[in-house]
């Protein structure tokens, strides 16, 4: 694709179009609302022709939870549809996903994270990171990925499309408010295949009733094992992380998103000087590459994690790498960014 | 009553009156200086699955309100046995209603099997939704709680449920059949009190009416719409072991409208000919 | 067991799970008969929503999905935007639709979703064990309103009413009972074709009883119902 010039956003557009969604819904809310906005345009203003105009369609509607259930709709009636949202309307999402995560339905999120928590600012955070992953009252059978660039935002959810109808679990990908506004020159790779839909509520054969209310504990916990036996089965398929000159990496960032990204910034002058520093970035927060994080942090003696949350992520890391938290160093600050100088600093 | 901890487990059809009798039974064991712990089973408040109840008896604190072993195991309804199989070991006694249930599911699995024939006692007392006031007094009679003092817990426990005096003293009766009643240790009644399977068909003033047994409840809908008063309670047991309507086709006119009415799709009546 | 009841029940499920005497059941069952006449067993895709109506996830013979809470209007919608040759009704409670789910239930008709929205209404939430309900009537006592529905908590709720102010004209909106199957059938039937032949909105509230929780015998249950048809009307709006 030729190179262009476009906002997370619009790179989040380009995505689903090109990941072959067919429907949103969504309700507007900053720093998400220009997908809503871009989504509505292309069908109305921008498509190829009639018939790819027929087909696309999408629904404003009165909350995100109509939003998040008009999703599970479209999704049980064959249809890739999406929604995107941020802070106050991801936690009303929690209702619709927690459905998703009973039924398997492949409900495709874009979270565009705020500071938090209640209305906060429109502006930046990581601090939906328990939403996505754990929100909802179940144990969090969610795939998140976690964008560290505006080119990001249009491959993870391209990804997020294709791992949600072929694995059968929600899955969201968050991005967070800078993101969101940021323009910039990206080369955007178009996916080689998609993953077809079909419809759920609807066999050749045999009529479906789905429920997701049990009258007893027993036939929940049947229902919960079998998701939990094709979580573990499918995640090996599904993790994704990058390893940043980790290799010989005695100080050691970990971190994810945006903050990764100037982790990236960060390291780069730092090794210039010599320092032998590296990066894990978990692209998958759940479910995270427990192995990629073993063999990064082997070899490291301080391990700095970097979040703009009180510990969302670290809590993760913690558990992932039990053991090892004499190393680990964490600098978190809540609703805030960091720039690669304020990383670079408080490292040395 | 013995100073040890004892779990009972009381299981029914839902809407049987399983809870009360856990209820009241529970009020007169603490009231009578226990402590007591009473869980209901309360999946999807559902009329038409088993209800069951956990209580614990103990001279001392009970941390935990289930179990996975009952000491005393009281089975109502023939439907309920496959939820509580699982808490029926030999340390277990099952009381169970004899003129409903067969024991063949769980008399192998217990320490001892005890019959009652509380359908067919309180149904012969005009009290057929009483059968969870018998199986408290059962109960009582096993715990050894005093008579009266268990009664009074009893009427304070279900408030205005009794209408009139008549009502209650019917009641406290049931209750003493249960406290004194002799349970059947080796030979039990025959569980006949049953819907009968299939269909019940009767033909006659070209006329052929159907009902289907297993499918009533015992509503009542049908009597109540019948515009030609064609209905009434008969003889023959539906799927609570209740009485199920029966037809006088002499005064039918085939109008449908029991049969529109009837929730369960468990009668139908049409012309013939 | 054809005639005894409709076509498009699904035999296995029963006996079913509603109470004895239970209005739903009726309902459902005019339902399944306007399934049957209008042939649309195929094509019909049926949503639930929390409540006693959920006792219905596996009651047709017809492709059926349990929601959320107050969710049923708003995931029929999504499934109608993705398959819009089906027939798409959505079933709930008067909580389910009036309170909780009254959002989306409003925004539906302002919308002229082509969707057909049947609601039972006993004047309580049943299922959680009796408590009062937007369709409560002043001075009726429930677990909630143990001295009888204030009026500081408002009157009986008139849905129909409400969604007529704000719905297309092009939409078919009625009030029903239980005490009237044929009446109830024959709006059922309107109310499908509405979205099959107009392509609109359609809504029925199916006043109904309770007798579980209104602790009402047969006549009982009856004759409350024929009080609240005094303040709820039946017909077409």
């Amino acid at each position: 694709m030729p190179k262009q010039f476009i906002t997370g956003n619009e790179a989040a557009v380009l995505g689903a179009i090109d990941a072959g969604a067919e429907v949103m819904f969504g309700y507007p809310i900053t720093p998400a609302t220009e997908i809503l906005q871009g989504w509505i345009t292309k069908v109305e203003l921008h498509s190829a022709n009639a018939e790819e105009n027929k087909k696309l369609q999408y629904l404003q509607t009165e909350d995100e939870i109509a939003a998040g259930f008009g999703v599970l709709g479209a999704v049980l009636g064959g249809n890739k549809a999406f929604t995107a949202s941020a802070g106050p309307g991801h936690i009303l999402l929690q209702d619709s996903l927690a459905m998703a995560e009973n039924l398997r339905l492949p409900f495709v999120g874009i979270m565009m994270q705020r500071g938090g928590p209640s209305t906060g600012t429109v502006n930046f955070s990581q601090q939906e990171v328990n939403l996505a992953a754990f929100g909802g009252n179940g144990d969090g059978l969610r795939v998140v990925y976690s964008a560290s660039s505006v080119a990001e935002m249009y491959g993870l959810t391209i990804e997020a499309f294709n791992t949600a109808w072929e694995y059968r679990f929600p899955t969201i990908v968050l991005g967070d408010g800078y993101l969101a506004k940021t323009r910039k020159t990206v080369e955007l790779e178009k996916p080689k295949k998609n993953i077809s839909s079909y419809p759920i509520l609807e066999e050749k054969n045999r009529v479906i009733h789905l429920r997701n209310c049990y009258s007893n504990e027993e036939a929940l916990g049947k229902i919960l094992k079998k998701n939990i036996n094709d979580w573990k089965k499918s995640a090996p398929q599904i993790i994704k992380s990058e390893s940043y000159l980790a290799d010989d990496a005695e100080i050691l960032i970990l971190a994810h998103g945006l903050v990764a990204a100037a982790a990236k910034e960060a390291i780069d002058k730092l090794r210039q000087e010599k320092i032998k520093i590296g990066l894990f970035r978990p692209i998958t927060i759940n479910p995270i590459d427990n192995a990629g994080l073993k063999k990064a942090a082997l070899n490291a003696n301080k391990i700095y994690i970097i979040e703009s949350s009180l510990n969302q992520f670290s809590r993760i890391i913690k558990y992932e790498l039990a053991g090892l938290e004499n190393n680990f160093i964490e600098i978190s600050k809540p609703a805030e960014g960091f720039t690669p100088e304020e990383i670079m600093k408080a490292i040395k | 009553m013995e100073e040890k901890i004892i779990k009972i487990i009381l299981a029914g059809e839902g809407g049987q009156g399983i809870q009360t009798a856990a209820k009241v039974i529970s009020a007169a064991a603490a009231e009578a200086g226990f402590e007591v712990s009473y869980i209901p089973s309360f999946g999807v408040e559902q009329r038409g699955s088993p209800s069951v109840a956990f209580i614990t008896i103990s001279p001392k604190e009970i941390h935990y309100p289930r179990f996975d072993n009952a000491n005393i195991t009281m089975i109502l309804q023939q439907r309920a046995i496959a939820a509580v199989l699982k808490y029926i070991d030999a340390q277990t006694t099952v009381i169970f209603d004899s003129s409903t249930i067969q024991p063949t599911l769980f008399k192998n699995q217990a320490k001892k099997i005890l019959g009652i024939p509380a359908m067919k006692l309180v149904s012969e007392g005009s009290l057929p939704k009483a059968s969870n006031i018998l199986m408290a007094g059962v109960l009582a009679q096993l715990l050894g709680l005093p008579d009266v003092s268990t009664w009074q817990v009893i009427v304070k426990t279900l408030g205005k449920k009794f209408k009139t005096e008549a009502d209650k003293e019917k009641n406290r009766q049931i209750f003493l059949l249960g406290k004194k009643f002799k349970l059947e240790e080796n030979s039990f009644s025959q569980p006949i009190l049953i819907p009968q399977s299939g269909q019940i068909k009767i033909e006659g003033e070209g006329k052929r009416a159907i009902i289907i047994p297993e499918r009533c409840k015992s509503c009542g809908l049908c009597i109540a719409r019948c515009p030609a008063g064609a209905l009434a309670f008969g003889q023959k047991l539906g799927l609570f072991s209740l009485p199920i309507p029966e037809v006088d086709l002499k005064k039918c006119t085939a109008c449908d409208t029991c049969s529109r009415f009837c929730p369960d799709g468990a009668i139908k009546i049409k012309k013939i000919n | 067991m054809t005639n005894f009841s409709p076509k498009s029940w699904d035999q296995a499920s029963k006996p079913h799970l509603f109470c004895p005497g239970c209005g739903h059941a009726i309902a459902l069952k005019q339902l399944g008969y306007a399934i049957d006449e209008l042939g649309i067993q195929k094509e019909t895709a049926l949503g639930i929503d929390i409540g006693c109506s959920l006792l219905a996830w596996n009651f047709f013979d017809v492709n059926t999905v349990q929601t959320h809470h107050g969710r049923t209007t708003p995931v029929m919608v999504g499934y109608k935007m993705a398959q819009p040759e089906k027939i798409v009704l959505a079933y709930m409670g008067d909580g389910g639709g009036y309170a909780i789910g009254l959002q989306s239930l409003i925004h539906a008709a302002f919308r002229n979703n082509p969707i057909t929205v049947v609601l039972i209404n006993n004047e309580n939430y049943a299922m959680t064990g009796g408590q009062m309900s937007p369709t409560t009537e002043t001075g009726i006592k429930t677990t909630t309103s143990p001295l009888g529905k204030d009026i500081k908590f408002g009157p009986g709720f008139k849905g129909p009413e409400l969604l007529k102010n704000i719905a297309s004209p092009k939409a078919f909106i009625a009030r029903a009972s239980v005490s009237n199957p044929i009446q109830l059938k024959d709006f059922l039937a309107k109310a499908i074709k509405n979205q099959s032949e107009n392509s609109s909105f359609s809504f029925v509230e199916v006043l109904s009883i309770c007798p579980t929780n209104w602790k009402t015998d047969v006549k009982q249950s009856f004759d409350k119902l024929k009080e609240m048809e005094k303040y709820y009307p039946l017909g077409e709006l």
